[in-house]
């Protein structure tokens, strides 16, 4: 009798545990594993046996709407809702994009954003599918936790450079003038 | 003092793991949620107090069909969810009213419209959106009681061609 009480006892804390282990995972905070080159050097492919550098990723910024440009997000992929995809923020609504291919400039869309991969060459990315409903962000990489090697916070980073994309602010814009 | 919080103690426990429970089950399984507006009269009609029972078990399972009432991330202002009725999947042609327009509605997305058309702003003016914007589906009318009961399928007539019939 006194061993059923227990298992009861310590069945009840397992099934707590694990419901707050759920509920600070889809509100809070949570560990992901990523995969591919396209966020070269910041996260790398790997052989170990994650295959990939393991991150936090943080949620509360959906709430309260604090990304900024130079965000690393993982977020749903607009052509297949079921497969998660993480990439640099380079744009916020109303922002400017030059398309590097086309040298076409349009603006981003109230309500959505521009992602690119840090590694230009094996991203793909809004240069493919255009700029994304912020809605599919599903959260902010904030630190790598494994390999201990890459231990260490994901730095908000500008794209290098003009090559790739130009971002023209919109605010504070004289007229006829566009400022880099 | 002492014995008071001593009493109070297995009360607050019982709050808070019931309050937990309550958002996993509401985050990952069925929640209620109150609608508001006019678009999808009168399957809705727009009055204060009007609330749905939305599942959201069936997302990982791609378990949508056309002609269900889902709630979705409003893609021009993630803070806010929308209401509409799923018209098109991925791959289904569909028939833009007051247009001759046929669009092809593209792997990965959906076409929403409202069942009051006049008013609704749907997918006629943004165009498909991704199936990942969606949250749930909503089953059934909850609250006023006169209301209560399933929320059922429909479809438009003549205005979408599937691309698989199942």
């Amino acid at each position: 009798m006194g061993t059923g009480i227990q298992i009861w006892s310590t069945a009840k804390t397992l099934a707590t545990g694990a419901i707050i282990g759920l509920t600070i995972s889809d509100r809070y905070l949570t560990i992901v594993t990523t995969k591919g080159d396209s966020m070269h050097p910041t996260l790398t492919a790997a052989d170990s046996f994650f295959r990939g550098d393991v991150v936090f990723a943080e949620r509360g910024c959906l709430d309260k709407y604090k990304f900024s440009r130079g965000d690393v997000v993982i977020f749903k992929c607009p052509s297949d809702h079921n497969k998660d995809f993480v990439k640099r923020l380079i744009a916020l609504p109303g922002e400017w994009i030059r398309i590097p291919v086309s040298q076409e400039i349009i603006k981003v869309p109230e309500g959505h954003c521009w992602v690119e991969g840090d590694n230009a060459d094996r991203s793909w990315d809004s240069r493919s599918f255009g700029p994304i409903p912020l809605g599919l962000i599903k959260g902010r990489v904030t630190h790598i936790i494994w390999p201990p090697s890459k231990m260490g916070r994901v730095e908000r980073k500008w794209p290098e450079d003009s090559a790739i994309c130009s971002v023209y602010l919109q605010v504070n814009q004289p007229k006829g003038q566009l400022k880099p | 003092m002492a014995q008071l919080l001593a009493a109070l103690r297995p009360i607050v426990n019982y709050c808070v793991g019931g309050t937990l429970v309550g958002l996993a089950i509401s985050d990952r399984y069925f929640s209620l949620a109150a609608v508001h507006g006019s678009s999808m009269h009168p399957t809705f009609e727009d009055r204060t107090g009007e609330y749905a029972l939305v599942q959201r078990s069936g997302l990982a399972r791609y378990d949508f069909s056309r002609g269900e009432v889902v709630t979705f991330v409003s893609p021009v202002d993630h803070r806010s969810t929308l209401v509409k009725r799923l018209i098109g999947m991925p791959g289904d042609w569909i028939s833009v009213p007051e247009t001759s327009e046929i669009r092809k509605v593209p792997e990965g997305h959906c076409w929403l419209e409202g069942d009051n058309g006049s008013v609704s702003w749907d997918s006629r003016f943004y165009g498909p959106i991704p199936l990942g914007l969606v949250r749930g589906r909503v089953t059934h009318v909850v609250w006023p009681p006169h209301k209560f009961g399933r929320v059922d399928k429909r479809l438009p007539e003549g205005r979408v061609m599937p691309q698989r019939h199942f």
